[in-house]
């Protein structure tokens, strides 16, 4: 059998493997009852989040994900786009092909990133849906303190600048513009205080607690265990009114401080959906972050839960960058911004040493004991198959969807391989939907429909 | 104490509804674990959701499960296709991957499984006697012991590579490398971006993994296709083709998965207690984890080994050591987000969420408040590694077919499964080309005789490495002094530095007397 297979010539196999493409094209198509889209929604639905999982944007965006299901009547699936500091999924939710299949959780760096030079998305690359969620900003100090209000604490910090230290979150994160602009606000200088670049509210606090820093700044409920054990104080909170779950917490403002700011979440579609898509959605959403589920939800994670509708969302928007772009554009906190040890440092430290190790290599070049198969001309030919799979795969995916797609792939590379073409045909048709059920329906990943087929 | 203890115990095991959870939550977590790219975080935050529907005590159960047959599971395509399913099990991915080319895939997976139950128990049980107490080394850790810390598992990698000192430093500087690009933590400042927002994220572990063990070894194999007849043909079993189907399905597994693994475990006794302890140890610390856990275990396994010579080429002791430890490290990490409500790792993070939505708030109260659930945790962590030892041994009878297939069918398949695991863990495809990328580099690297296992880990701790250099010199203004200032600082850095200084020894010394 293997004999008369090698012997076949290639112009015997040809033909019946064009017919065979066209058969997994037709297969992988009908198998999954495509054809042109109903009304929307009518395929699976990608939420993307900026932020790792686990965390708490993570998981206001998996609540809302679960039941916006139910509303919308199609699988709704979380994508963590993570790392730069929220650019790459900021980026991704806003480049997104504007069909109403891709949204985002949007978070307070929307604001920030871009007046810091690490991306030209702005909130103009959206469409706001809802704000569903603001936490503001309080500043907190050891219960074992000297200073009883912010105004003693503003007049130590007036008296000694440079003396006292602050954490929260990294450098030019969120709650370090929140303390920066307060001091500006109060007409001392934004390096007042030494803020201590320390990655999460929680270490800052632990930190806090060792007495590394002097004060912290974050949200009430990311401190609210330390709080009730009355092992810190909070001596304001950076909003417009006191909060209903913390009477006892007054704000900057009552203590003669003109200064609010705070951290949101809020869900956004790339600009250029369709009006009728985008009411669908928005209305869905709005009946889930104002259902009784969602509230509790909220209330157990320490959220403070909001619905602010599209035209009011676009206007805090508008608002928060204006004030985001003064404080982060003013000279004095362009200053606090600049490292003493320059990005470049460690990794050129690194190259120094690599390239000292190579020349090493170079010059004690031992006995070469190279285990190395020889290299034939098919096998060289397969290298470069395997690699222009993988590129063919990406470039292709998106447009024509993964079963059509990954389906000829596999059956092209397996028939290459020397396959018969029905068993290659057989095991494209069967694996290809199989892994498509399992990764996309079972395990959620945005595997793509195509956007050929999309209505 | 033990008045909760049994409380604990009542609610654990006399509850239907937790044995159910469990025992669905190994099934998944093994299935999680076994497809590169799903990692035990992805699978955990998948069952959030479900989680708003369960008490607290089975919510917790399924997460434990999950996490401790996941790490398991990431073993098998790890012996099976050299994919590691975790950083962790990236440490011993050559020396698993040597029995399957010599058709004994069942041998390493074996090893992994008992030696994961066995360290998961060890793990579980450091913890109901001196958890509490071990919760405050965490706190004696400031940047520069991290920094130490990081270093020496860095070390680590390097010293159970194969090869040669030089090769595997120039791996592992490479690796470090590789992990500046994106957008630098500590300065959040774009390096090596080119101006392409996907850069930002910088190259992701995962995706670097399964490009550089397992669409390096695709390649490989696609270029020597057809030269030699497959090897994998029916690995040579105890039980004879004819036996009963009773003998073949539940005495085989036994008797060839579990039985040597078994004697060699009774051998080891003392080296399973070494690697449980380092991995414990390393576990609690936020941050670190089981990935240096396993790396610093097999390190001293290769020390305190009659046969250092295998490790790298298929030493069932290191797959063992390693193994036990990452298991242990698993529990430990639970530690510091119960008592200080920091997370450990990512796992660990989702957990703190699970913790608050049911109204629990971690803090160092814990113990006192809620007593019985904390005992309950690591009585599931117990009933999770014994439930894994008769699912485990159901995965490797399945997974045993996978080398079955022949190379021609199997390649296509493995490489569409890379391609779809790496998209699948943040829906990128720049991801995919990482995964391209690193294929080749791996491919390359391994003509060379460069080790891969220092690259990845490499890749892994470039970012908190450099982080805690940062951070130290800053807030020493400079001095270099801060390093070894604190007195477990010196003493990490000496352990770092004496480790370099007996290898370096080692290597320089004239051979004869390594000889087996």
């Amino acid at each position: 059998m293997t004999s008369s297979r090698n012997r076949a010539a290639l112009g015997t196999r040809t033909l019946p493997a064009l017919g065979a493409l066209g058969v997994v094209a037709w297969l992988t198509v009908g198998l999954c009852g495509c054809g042109p889209r109903g009304e929307y929604p009518s395929g699976p639905v990608v939420l993307v989040c900026p932020w790792s999982a686990g965390g708490g944007t993570d998981r206001v965006a998996r609540q809302v994900a679960a039941q916006l299901e139910n509303e919308l009547g199609v699988p709704v699936n979380v994508v963590n786009a993570t790392g730069g500091a929220g650019v790459t999924g900021h980026t991704r939710g806003a480049l997104a092909r504007p069909d109403g299949y891709t949204f985002a959780i949007m978070t307070a760096e929307l604001n920030m990133l871009h007046w810091r030079g690490l991306t030209n998305i702005t909130y103009r690359d959206y469409e706001p849906l809802m704000l569903i969620n603001r936490d503001d900003a309080a500043l907190f100090v050891r219960a074992d303190a000297p200073w009883a209000t912010l105004g003693e604490l503003k007049a130590a910090v007036a008296a000694n600048p440079r003396a006292l230290k602050a954490s929260g979150t990294a450098q030019g994160g969120i709650w370090h513009v929140a303390l920066a602009g307060w001091l500006v606000a109060d007409r001392l200088g934004a390096s007042d205080v030494i803020w201590v670049s320390i990655n999460g509210a929680a270490p800052s606090l632990q930190e806090l607690m060792a007495g590394g820093v002097d004060m912290v700044c974050c949200s009430l409920p990311e401190a609210q265990a330390l709080l009730d054990a009355g092992k810190i104080r909070a001596l304001g909170l950076m909003a417009a009114a006191r909060l209903p779950s913390f009477p006892d917490v007054p704000t900057f403002k009552e203590q003669g401080a003109d200064w609010a700011l705070g951290t949101w979440r809020g869900l956004g579609i790339p600009a250029g959906v369709s009006a009728a898509r985008k009411a669908r959605l928005t209305e869905a959403v709005r009946r889930v972050v104002t259902s009784k589920e969602y509230l509790e939800f909220m209330a157990r994670a320490g959220f403070h839960p909001a619905a602010e509708p599209p035209d009011e969302f676009s206007r805090t928007l508008a608002d928060l960058d204006q004030q985001f772009g003064a404080i982060l554009t003013s000279p004095s906190f362009k200053s606090v911004q600049a490292a003493r040890f320059g990005p470049m440092v460690f990794p050129a430290v690194l190259a120094s040493l690599l390239a000292a190790c190579v020349a090493a290599l170079l010059a004690t070049r031992g006995p070469k004991r190279r285990h190395a198969e020889p290299a034939t001309r098919q096998g060289v030919a397969r290298f470069a198959m395997v690699v222009a799979w993988v590129a063919l795969y990406v470039v292709l995916a998106e447009r024509a969807g993964f079963l059509l797609v990954a389906g000829t792939l596999l059956f092209v590379m397996l028939w290459r391989l020397r396959l018969r073409w029905y068993v290659a045909l057989l095991i494209a048709a069967i694996l290809v939907p199989a892994v498509y059920q399992v990764f996309a329906v079972y395990l959620r990943a945005p595997l793509p429909w195509g956007a050929w087929w999309a209505a | 104490m033990s008045d909760a203890l049994r409380q604990a115990a009542g609610q654990v095991l006399a509850s239907p509804q937790v044995w159910v959870v469990v025992v669905c939550s190994a099934a998944y977590g093994i299935f999680a674990g076994a497809i590169p790219g799903l990692t035990a975080t992805m699978a955990v935050a998948l069952f959030v959701p479900l989680a708003y529907w369960l008490d607290p005590i089975p919510a917790l159960a399924a997460v434990v499960t999950m996490e401790a047959c996941a790490i398991f599971a990431g073993d098998i395509p790890n012996a099976l296709l050299r994919i590691p399913g975790t950083p962790a099990s990236a440490a011993y991915a050559d020396d698993a991957y040597a029995f399957t080319r010599r058709g004994h895939p069942e041998r390493p997976l074996g090893v992994c499984l008992l030696f994961s139950a066995v360290g998961g128990l060890f793990g579980a049980l450091v913890l109901i006697v001196v958890g509490r107490q071990l919760a405050k080394v965490a706190l004696w850790f400031s940047v520069a012991e991290y920094f130490w810390l990081y270093l020496l598992g860095l070390s680590c990698a390097v010293i159970v590579a194969r090869g040669s000192l030089l090769r595997a430093t120039s791996a592992l500087l490479l690796g470090l490398l590789l992990s500046t690009v994106g957008l630098s933590a500590v300065h959040t400042q774009a390096r090596f971006t080119f101006g392409q927002p996907e850069l930002y994220q910088g190259i992701s572990f995962i995706p670097a993994m399964i490009g550089l063990f397992g669409i390096s070894e695709v390649l490989r194999n696609m270029l020597a296709l057809g030269e030699r007849p497959p090897s994998g043909k029916a690995a040579p079993t105890a039980a004879k083709p004819g036996q009963g189907r009773i003998r073949r399905w539940a005495w085989q597994p036994l008797a060839v998965v579990l039985a040597p693994a078994g004697s060699l475990l009774r051998r080891r006794i003392p080296h399973v207690l070494r690697s449980g302890a380092i991995g414990s140890l390393v576990g609690m610390l936020p941050g670190a984890g089981a990935d240096i856990g396993a790396w610093v275990s097999l390190a001293a396994s290769k020390r305190f080994s009659k046969r250092p010579d295998e490790y790298g080429k298929g030493s069932l002791e290191g797959i063992g050591d390693a193994s036990a430890a990452n298991s242990a490290a698993l529990a430990a990490t639970w530690i510091p987000a119960l008592v200080f409500g920091i997370p450990g790792d990512s796992v660990t993070a989702i957990v703190i969420g699970v913790l608050l939505m049911k109204n629990i708030k971690p803090g160092p109260e814990i113990f006192e408040k809620q007593a019985v659930l904390v005992y309950s945790i690591y009585l599931v962590f117990i009933l999770a590694n014994l439930v894994l030892i008769p699912i485990g041994l159901v995965a490797v009878k399945v997974g045993g077919f996978v080398v079955r297939i022949p190379k021609k069918v199997l390649l296509p398949v493995i490489l569409l499964f890379c391609v779809v695991g790496a998209y699948a863990i943040n829906g990128s495809y720049f991801d995919v080309w990482v995964v391209l990328g690193m294929g080749i580099l791996g491919f390359v690297l391994e003509r060379w005789s460069v080790p891969l296992g220092p690259v990845v880990l490499g890749i892994i701790l470039g970012g908190p490495l450099e982080e805690r250099f940062i951070q130290t010199l800053t807030g020493s203004d400079g001095s270099l002094a801060a390093f070894v200032s604190r007195p477990l600082a010196a003493g990490l850095g000496i352990a770092c530095l004496a480790l370099w200084a007996s290898t370096l020894a080692l290597a320089l010394a004239p051979r004869g007397t390594t000889q087996p």
